[in-house]
């Protein structure tokens, strides 16, 4: 029973709180123990390699057996891992506690082995990976799921008990590692370092493991699969020590030990880093440069697969290296010219071998482009994800120049070897760096490339340095021929325009179509709307984007945004509202332009849906500013609507500009207070409240009090175009209100209320009485205008009323006869049906015609196409509608009455018309 | 007044050939520098054969009377080569001129070609040499001859591509000649084969109808219908868009031919959108003058714009032709521009007044107070206009033209009793067929 006591304290597994003062009474003797029995271990571990296993096993002492069984029981737990077999893990782990037990007892220690921290370690990592990899979590079986659910719960409550030591051998695991003289496959960054040091030091310790390894192949029948793993890497090593001696290597010994690795890779139990770092060390010894060319086509592949998962992005040191890996291979391409790279052709298989004094054509397989879209992916992604407000971010940015020379580069081989396809496409990648940089930000970025010229080649040429005298030198040595500096023309038109029109010129359906919406993008941000705008209608994108891939949809809005930005910073506001109306139409700008994911109460999203939108989103520093876009579109919104409404007061419902903004000014008029404006739209609607009572000066005052206007480049032009433009508008909208209540206005007057120049007032005015849309005319001596009343008497309206709904009448009748006995004879019906619709849809037009149609709908027919009718759709009509909404205004109510007066004036039209005439003539006499 | 001078941007479009009248032009009205002009001159004759001419100028440029070797060898080799392809060409061009054989062709090509390979022993080489000695009669100057080869050429021709430039040869030999009606039928033939043949690209399509439109600027100012026609060929969509596209100093002419025309209303209107949209790529008095009446309706300006117009038409070599009555020049074209630019101002002015200063119309007519009082008398007599002079006050008063109620309503209801008749007839034609077939 006392052994048993005794056993209890130690044993930790139960309470350890509560065994605290026999620890303290143990503590010596037990830490004498413990130390015996470790360095008994030691010793036997470190005397196996020297001493034949078989003679070890017989003299095992007890101790020593149930220390194996924990050991076997943990290789298994390593294999299950692999497997990633929950279920057998759970079964171990269960086992594995209940040997701790009987060690302990045998022991007689309260110390737990390291052998088991080891193996709780591992398993934590091991849980916390599988936890985090929720793709591979689902596609588990339900046991498996289930078992690695109660697995995480047992581990948590166990692993409590020995946080301690846990941490203990987190902080230096090498001591435990070297003590246990265990090498971990899965440990990938560990072995890194190791790996790396010296090709000799790899020598021995495949020794040591050599032997440990054919130990575990005796113990454990489980074990055959890794450690066939095991042989192979450990003759990888051996391989290794090989070209340690470099008078030993020939081109074939590499070409066989690549051919090796290469077959390695993807297979499981391959770290995926130091599949990169073997193959970085392969390309030092190559023996051609062909073969150099071609491992290193190799590594720069290895290192995209570093990072497999589509959301996360490669590691930022890694891609460095991989940017570093493509100029060396296009180091080597320039070199020898001969070597030609292609993804079609199947290489033979001693292509390498031919040396430099080979004058052929040597064929590598190998896609420059697509490294390159891949490098600009990854580093598209790492922007994405980090939070745009760090500094990580900035310095992450900095790498901008180095991809824009890497592109450069690329570009200018691929058009040296001919391939122009190619080309496009990395003129593409290059022309979607700078396109949605205005001319600041693009010098600042050449700035930065010129200056990093200096710090970069320092920051490289160390590491370089170390690596090469670590390793043994490169055969082939590669000197930096292809310029580490990108040159960028001093205006990023320039550039553009070279890219652009070589893209136009060799580039595929695509790459054409992004490369135009960028170049839209660009000019729009330089201001040059009209060239914008002339480019966006001769290509017909507006009428295919529908129908491209989902980046490209957001990159054409992206530029409509910028387009109707640009439109009205010119001053062209009905433009502007065109371009930006479809954007805010369905209140989801921030999914249109990927700038943030907006929630919707309608419908949930699923998870796959938001991870796919995240992927699409843009990084913040090509963002274009959500609030200026807002006030921009209400702003243009404003300007069209509230002398359209004060037009319409009668029937407001009828001709609608903007639907979002009627919306918005709907909700705000509901208000019972209106408090100080807050946000922009707050502060639009109390700038429309003063437009629309002819308050032109606080109007201004409220928009002008923005400070979103900082943003724009040239603010005082911008606001003081504002400025003009609400005086006019507001202009209009008094007029509209309240000319009913005037027989005459001066002109003067006019132009003092407005704060307007007379030529403007004028023209204005002039404007609005060629258009109809004001019902008066000048008198020129004495510089008044006088308003025509054209008011209809309540007769006159009502008889306009019926004869409209006789029209209608005639039409039904026509239609329905059609029906009924077919459409011959009726010669001259279907044109009219046809008149008529086409009048329903220019009215509909009005409000609810896509903009594209609007206003960009008659765009260029053909190649030149014709800008005709650039927005023809609104304007023109209004001023025939304007016509007839004055002769129905009001008449809702009297329905009834129309129809009696109606059957009288029918009886009249049925005599004959010639008598109707004379009549009519008669009643206006 | 250089500033609006379109000669540079209109001679690429142009045959060598065809830019000399423009430098003539030029040249009578002094607007550049003489030297300048012979300069160019020598430079655009150093590519042709004209090597007489190309003397001459030189004399002329460098005053003096000695000619520079190589362009004594250049004539000594012209000339032996014109020679050379005579005689190529001779089998053919005999063939041709002989009547009685020509009488021998028929409509058929093939049978044509045929015929002659057979009989006379003509075949594609002589047939080729013909279209080669046409092109060397035409760089040499003798326009006539090469105009009748190249029509012969063309009945013989099965090279839809050398057909085509045998057209164009043709078109510019009579364009230099100045036979204007044929040139406009030459031209209307270019025009259907550039519309219907698919071009190997748009882009190529495009660039032959600019070419095109360039062209015939030589014919509509001078033949007598050619304002219509010009409004007919440009206005088009496909030739509008060509011209919005790569060449849009063409508004000018357009412009010009819309406001000496006095038809055309409905296409006027879109042409105002036009010129509205084009205002950053192109710009000249004419169009600015309409966007002034038709746009801003800044009557001031446009008067501002009228004057320069003026200035622009004498200096536009195709719009200042001018036409001498015994000796007194004249410029048909400008004096019908002012006329009608001042009927527009007016017309737009009247419609949103109701009364006018009669000395404030004549200031902006151009006109005298005593001369603007005619020229309103005249408009009301021929019922231009719905006015009335008030002397005692010196304005003119607009009749208000408010469309009268009851004639609206008559409008509309016009048209239904006619309807309804119809609609009647034939439900009864259909009664009646049903019981026949009953």
């Amino acid at each position: 029973m006392a052994s048993r006591f005794w056993t209890q304290g130690g044993d930790s597994e139960t309470e350890e709180e509560e065994s605290d003062y026999e620890q303290e009474d143990n503590e010596v003797p037990v830490e004498d123990i413990n130390k015996a029995a470790k360095s008994k271990y030691l010793q036997g571990s470190d005397t196996e390699s020297d001493d034949e296993d078989g003679q070890k096993r017989v003299v095992k002492s007890v101790k020593d057996k149930r220390f194996e069984e924990m050991t076997a029981t943990i290789d298994q737990m390593k294999n299950a891992m692999k497997i990633n077999d929950w279920v057998s893990l759970q079964e171990s782990f269960d086992k594995i506690n209940k040997q701790l037990e009987k060690v302990m007892r045998v022991n007689e220690s309260d110390r737990v082995p390291n052998v088991y921290i080891k193996a709780l370690v591992m398993l934590e990592d091991f849980l916390n990976q599988a936890l985090a990899n929720k793709e591979a979590k689902k596609k588990m079986s339900s046991s498996n799921a289930k078992a690695l659910n109660s697995m995480k719960q047992k581990l948590k409550k166990n692993n409590k008990q020995y946080e301690e030591m846990i941490n203990k051998y987190r902080e230096n695991p090498e001591v435990e590692e070297e003590e246990d003289g265990d090498d971990d496959d899965e440990d990938g960054e560990d072995e890194d370092s190791e790996f790396e040091e010296d090709p000799s030091k790899l020598g021995m310790e495949s020794d040591a493991e050599e032997d440990e390894d054919k130990e575990a192949g005796e113990d454990d029948a489980n074990e055959t699969g890794p450690g066939w793993e095991k042989m192979m890497s450990k003759k990888d090593k051996l391989m290794d020590k090989q070209f340690k001696d470099p008078s030993q290597i020939t081109w074939d010994t590499v070409n066989k030990k690549f051919k090796e690795i290469v077959a390695a890779r993807g297979r499981k139990g391959t770290g995926r880093i130091e599949l990169v770092e073997q193959l970085t060390f392969l390309t030092r010894v190559a023996k051609t440069p062909a073969q150099k060319l071609e491992i290193l086509f190799s590594v720069v592949s290895a290192q995209f697969d570093v990072n497999p998962s589509l959301n996360t992005h490669m590691p930022i040191n890694v891609w460095k290296k991989c940017v570093q890996n493509l100029l060396t291979i296009l180091d080597i391409l320039t070199q020898y010219t001969n070597i030609v790279v292609d993804d079609m052709v199947e290489p033979d298989e001693n292509e390498t071998q031919k040396g430099t004094d080979y004058n052929g054509a040597i064929r590598i397989w190998g896609n420059l482009v697509a490294f390159l879209e891949r490098i600009d992916v990854e580093f598209f992604k790492s922007l994405q994800v980090i939070d745009p407000h760090t500094r990580e971010y900035i310095e992450r940015l900095r790498d901008e120049p180095t991809l824009a020379v890497l592109s450069q580069n690329v570009q200018e081989y691929l058009e040296r070897a001919g391939d122009n396809k190619g080309a496009a496409k990395v003129a593409l990648k290059r022309v979607e760096l700078i396109y949605y940089k205005p001319q600041e930000v693009y010098d600042a970025m050449r700035k930065l490339a010129e200056q990093n010229e200096g710090g970069e080649g320092e920051a490289d040429g160390e590491p370089k340095a170390v690596e090469e005298s670590r390793a043994p030198p490169s055969f082939v040595a590669t000197p930096e021929i292809v310029p580490r500096k990108s040159t960028f023309p001093e205006s990023s038109r320039t550039l553009m325009d070279i890219l652009v029109s070589l893209i136009y010129r060799s580039g595929d359906e695509r790459t054409k179509a992004r490369a135009m919406l960028c170049d839209i993008y660009h000019h729009a941000l330089l201001d040059e709307f009209s060239t914008s705008r002339d480019l966006l209608l001769m290509s017909h994108l507006q009428d295919s984007i529908q129908h491209m891939d989902i980046s490209t949809q957001i990159l054409f809005n992206r530029a409509m945004a910028q387009l109707g930005l640009s439109a009205f910073r010119v001053g062209l506001i009905a433009e502007g509202h065109g371009c930006l109306s479809e954007l805010y139409s369905a209140g989801r700008v921030k999914e249109l332009l990927a700038q943030g994911v907006s929630q919707s109460r309608f419908h949930e999203k699923t998870p796959e849906q938001e991870r796919m939108e995240r992927r699409r989103q843009m990084p913040y520093h090509m963002h274009i500013n959500l609030e200026l876009l807002e006030a921009v579109h209400l702003i243009c919104a404003m300007l069209l609507e509230v002398p359209n409404m004060a037009a319409n007061s009668h029937d407001a419902k009828r001709k609608v500009i903007s639907k979002t903004f009627r919306r918005l000014l709907e909700v705000s008029e509901r208000q019972t207070f209106t408090g100080p404006p807050e946000n922009v739209r707050d502060h639009v609607m109390a700038a429309t409240r003063a437009l629309r009572q002819g308050d032109y000066q606080k109007a201004f005052d409220v928009i002008n009090s923005l400070d979103i206007w900082r943003l724009l480049r040239n603010k005082d032009s911008v606001l003081e175009m504002l400025r003009a433009k609400i005086k006019e508008e507001a202009l209009r909208t008094y007029l509209f209100t309240y000319s009913s209540s005037y027989d005459s206005l001066s002109l003067d007057q006019l132009a003092k209320m407005f704060d307007l120049s007379d030529k403007q007032t004028h023209s204005i005015v002039s404007k609005m009485m060629i258009t109809e849309e004001l019902h008066a005319s000048w008198d020129q001596p004495t510089r008044c205008m006088v308003f025509h009343d054209v008011e209809h008497t309540r007769l006159q309206a009502l008889a306009f009323h019926l004869t409209e709904k006789l029209t209608v009448l005639a039409e039904s009748n026509e239609r329905a006869q059609e029906s009924r006995i077919g459409g011959g004879g009726l010669e001259n019906l279907p044109l009219r049906r046809r008149d008529g619709q086409d009048y329903a849809a220019a009215a509909a037009s009005g409000g609810t015609a896509r903009w594209q149609d609007l206003s960009f709908s008659q765009g260029r027919h053909g190649t030149g196409g014709g800008r005709t009718g650039y927005n023809a759709g609104g304007r023109t009509y209004s001023g025939q509608a304007g016509g007839f909404s004055r002769d129905r205004t009001g008449q809702s109510r009297g329905v009834g009455r129309t129809y009696q007066t109606g059957s009288a004036a029918r009886a009249s039209q049925m005599d004959g018309s010639t008598r109707m005439v004379s009549l009519n003539r008669g009643a206006y006499a | 007044m250089a500033n609006y001078d379109l000669t540079p941007r209109i001679a690429p479009n142009l045959d060598r050939h065809l830019v000399f009248p423009l430098l003539e032009f030029l040249q009578e009205r002094q607007l550049y520098p003489d030297q300048d002009i012979l300069r160019a001159k020598l430079e655009l004759l150093n590519q042709t054969n004209m090597v007489d001419y190309a003397m001459d100028i030189h004399r002329a440029f460098y005053h003096t009377e000695d000619v520079p070797q190589d362009m004594v060898d250049r004539r000594a080799e012209v000339v032996a080569r014109l020679k050379a392809l005579e005689e190529g060409a001779s089998p053919l061009v005999n063939f041709l001129q002989n009547e009685k054989a020509y009488q021998e062709l028929r409509a058929e090509k093939q049978y044509n070609l045929q015929m002659l390979n057979e009989r006379y022993q003509i075949g594609p080489e002589q047939i080729e040499a013909l279209y080669q000695y046409a092109k060397f009669q035409f760089e040499c100057g003798n326009y006539s001859g090469a105009a009748d080869y190249l029509y012969l050429y063309r009945t013989l021709c099965t090279n839809s591509e050398r057909s085509l430039s045998a057209l164009w040869g043709k078109l510019a030999a009579e364009i230099l000649m100045q036979n204007w009606d044929i040139a406009l039928e030459e031209l209307n033939r270019v025009k259907e084969i550039i519309d219907s043949k698919s071009f190997s690209s748009p882009l190529n399509q495009v660039q032959n109808r600019i070419w095109l439109m360039h062209w015939s600027l030589f014919i509509f100012f001078n033949h007598d219908n050619g304002r219509t026609q010009i409004i007919d060929l440009f206005n088009q969509d496909k030739y509008l868009n060509a011209i919005q596209t790569s060449a849009p100093h063409l508004l000018r002419y357009l412009a010009t031919a819309f406001v000496v025309n006095k038809r055309r209303r409905p296409q006027f209107k879109d042409f105002i959108k036009v010129i509205q949209q084009e205002q950053y790529s192109y710009e000249d008095p004419i169009t600015e003058f309409l966007a002034c009446v038709y746009v801003k309706y800044d009557f001031d300006a446009a008067q501002q714009k009228m004057r320069e117009c003026e200035e622009v038409i004498l200096n536009d070599p195709f719009l200042g032709k001018r036409a001498e009555e015994g000796n007194f020049a004249s410029v048909p074209l400008r004096d019908e521009f002012l006329e009608n630019a001042r009927l527009f101002i007016f017309e737009t002015y009247c419609r949103i007044h109701q009364r006018i200063d009669m000395g404030v119309l004549a200031e902006k007519l151009n006109l005298n107070y005593e001369e603007a009082e005619r020229w309103i008398v005249n408009l009301i007599r021929t019922s231009k206009l719905d006015a009335k002079i008030d002397s005692k006050t010196g304005t003119v008063l607009m009749e208000p033209n408010q469309p009268n109620v009851y004639e609206q309503l008559i409008d509309h209801t016009k048209a239904l009793s006619g309807r309804t008749y119809k609609l009647v007839s034939q439900l009864l034609e259909h009664a009646q067929t049903q019981q026949a077939a009953r």
